[in-house]
């Protein structure tokens, strides 16, 4: 792979580390101090975000989605909408990995209004994070943000399912048959090529599908993979 | 390490025994998740860190809050949470650096409303979001959350 493209997938690294060159030149003692700063944010981070990844990965394993995923059609009312509630909060990976998921579940029937509490809370009340807000910001300031954020959720999915109608979704992109990879979710942890070497590898920061045979699948292979990816990136149907 | 990060240090180990008394296979491939989770953010996450570093070096949060106290409250809310629109920041590191602006005076309603829009509405995001769901959907789901970030921290300016 050349140097172009890979300065191109990491194009936001590339621009903060000239940046920091020009700084030291320009001022070395600010630079010292950035990275100072930076030190502090770092530190923070390395205390908390292992135990949170830790934690999210086991409430994905041990909350069955599928089950709770039947009950968020549109007559489900309060029972869907806190079932939505639950789903955002506990699932794992960043907001965009929430995006092929949701497409899914609208495809299975949730309504618009449960697409949008999931979308919102999967970004903004993850359950792990609430004792990380308290730390930084007080108990009090958690609780009374958590509140408040719920009750706008609430309120604004009720106004997006008033003014979003089902076929405003494209949706129509019916699942292709056989075995794909979402690009846009994956994010180049590596699981995927390192269970199942024969189906997956590497290319570049992405994973991709390699060619194989339909009729040599082994199903309990691809089955454990497509769990194990972190983001439910991989894709698979039979027709 | 402060009594919240060691509680929930002990309450996920206590939650990782449980698990693998119950399933070694499962727990040992959600570990394994965790790990890619990680390595697959952690170039993003550093660079992020390192760009709020820089910012916070060049902007001191004391420059900050007093440039914010000099603005009306609505002005401050609706220019901070702009801001926190340019793009998604993961929420661990959302909080200190939220935290590091109050502490060094900039008032509760703009923080929320900046600390809000960070993590839920995301300019960057909006082309893949866009695919996934039409434009429909997309805009009336990311205005209706920055409505409401500042309607959050409006609120929350009179409760706390």
């Amino acid at each position: 792979m050349t140097i172009l493209k890979k300065v191109k997938e990491n194009l936001f690294l590339v621009i903060v580390a000239l940046a920091y060159i020009a700084l030291f030149i320009i001022n070395p003692v600010m630079g010292a101090e950035s990275v100072k700063n930076s030190g502090y944010y770092i530190k923070e981070m390395l205390m908390i975000m292992p135990v949170i990844f830790i934690l999210t990965a086991l409430l994905d394993l041990w909350i069955p989605k599928e089950k709770i995923i039947q009950f968020l059609g549109k007559e489900a009312g309060a029972k869907g909408v806190f079932l939505s509630f639950v789903v955002g909060s506990i699932s794992a990976g960043p907001i965009y990995a929430a995006f092929p998921m949701c497409v899914m579940l609208h495809k299975k029937g949730a309504s618009i209004r449960n697409i949008v509490i999931i979308l919102s809370s999967w970004a903004v009340i993850k359950v792990p994070m609430l004792l990380n807000e308290a730390k930084f910001l007080g108990p009090k300031f958690m609780a009374i943000r958590w509140v408040l954020t719920v009750i706008a959720i609430i309120i604004f999915s009720w106004i997006s399912a008033k003014l979003i109608k089902d076929d405003d979704l494209p949706g129509e992109v019916l699942a292709k048959p056989g075995l794909h990879i979402n690009r846009d979710a994956c994010m180049g942890c590596t699981l995927c090529a390192k269970n199942a070497p024969a189906l997956f590898e590497m290319q570049g920061k992405k994973a991709v599908v390699k060619p194989y045979k339909p009729e040599a699948l082994d199903m309990e292979l691809l089955q454990n993979t497509i769990k194990a990816c972190p983001v439910h990136a991989i894709e698979y149907s039979e027709k | 390490m402060d009594i919240f990060t060691l509680a929930i240090w002990i309450g996920t180990f206590i939650f990782l025994g449980v698990s693998l008394a119950k399933d070694k296979v499962k727990t040992k491939q959600a570990l394994k998740m965790a790990l890619g989770m990680g390595k697959g953010m952690a170039a993003s996450i550093f660079s992020i860190i390192f760009a709020i570093g820089l910012i916070l070096t060049l902007l001191p949060p004391t420059e900050i809050a007093g440039y914010v106290g000099k603005q009306s409250v609505l002005l401050a809310t609706v220019v901070a949470a702009l801001f926190g629109t340019i793009t998604l920041v993961p929420a661990f590191i959302a909080f200190p650096l939220v935290g590091t602006l109050v502490g060094a005076g900039v008032s509760v309603v703009p923080s929320v409303a900046f600390l809000t829009t960070l993590t839920m509405v995301g300019v960057v995001t909006f082309p893949l979001e866009k695919k996934e769901f039409g434009t429909k959907f997309t805009a009336i789901r990311n205005s209706l959350s920055f409505l409401f970030a500042i309607v959050i921290a409006l609120v929350m300016g009179v409760m706390m």
